[in-house]
């Protein structure tokens, strides 16, 4: 073919020239995460001033009981649905599709489960967020992160319809990739929630 | 140091090295008390941070 067939061959707008060492899509993904970090340690910040700078004699407030156990198997089945992830993306890294659509499932099933029963906890927990400065910040820290869960969750019913419409291959999976990143970063930020809100 | 949070595959294993680190200040500080789970925060910090430094970063490209 020549080269003057190859350039009317090309659709759409030149690929852009990219200087980072790092692929765009990753880069957009590994900012946002850095922006996600420093709204979390805002919120962190105000959750130690709460606990340590005020040095409240009982932490929780006498009265007040957190949900730990149903909290630690909400935590385990978080934990597991980062398995299926790094499962789902494993499988279509070999060019299994059934691997993959399994993976994505059943992901957003533990993720959906683990949004539910924080909910159902909200409802049944017995303080409001109004009620002081300690349930405050118990909310916020815990809803924060359970809004990230929802983002999760939307990306990942995404690329779950689009792993049964066949879009990904081993080559090409850029789209499970990315929410895969999110979604063990959640993971990642659960555990610092629930070790310094409920455990310590 | 690479980023832990370069591909998926680095955040599953950055998830895993988190599960750790914190479980282990966890236990510490449920079966020692405060002080047992600061020491164990302290010494797995200092670990983590030198494992993080000494891992060779990525090659910058040529030409």
């Amino acid at each position: 073919m020549s080269v003057h067939a190859e350039a009317h061959e090309h659709h759409g707008p030149p690929a852009a020239h990219a200087s980072s060492r790092v692929d765009s899509r990753i880069l957009g993904m590994l900012m946002f995460i850095g922006s996600e970090i420093m709204l979390f340690g805002s919120f962190f910040t105000a959750y130690f001033f709460v606990r340590v700078v005020n040095n409240p004699p009982h932490w929780p407030p006498v009265g007040y009981h957190l949900p730990v156990f149903v909290a630690g198997v909400n935590t385990l089945i978080l934990v597991t649905s980062s398995f299926t992830m790094h499962w789902a993306l494993s499988s279509i890294k070999k060019g299994n599709r059934a691997g993959l659509q399994a993976g994505l499932v059943l992901t957003f099933l533990m993720g959906f489960t683990f949004l539910f029963t924080q909910i159902t906890e909200y409802a049944r927990i017995g303080f409001a967020p109004h009620d002081n400065a300690f349930t405050t910040i118990f909310f916020c820290l815990t809803g924060l992160h359970g809004a990230h869960v929802f983002v999760g969750l939307t990306l990942l019913m995404v690329a779950t319809v689009r792993a049964f419409r066949g879009h990904y291959t081993a080559e090409q999976h850029y789209g499970v990739e990315l929410p895969g990143i999110y979604w063990h970063f959640v993971d990642v930020m659960w555990i610092v929630v629930y070790t310094t809100v409920y455990l310590i | 140091m690479k980023n832990p949070l370069r591909s998926e595959a680095a955040a599953y294993r950055f998830l895993l090295g988190t599960v750790v680190y914190f479980g282990a200040i966890a236990i510490a500080s449920t079966a020692g008390g405060r002080w047992a789970g600061v020491a164990v925060f302290v010494v797995a910090t200092v670990v983590v941070l030198v494992w993080f430094l000494r891992e060779p970063g990525e090659k910058p490209p040529s030409g």
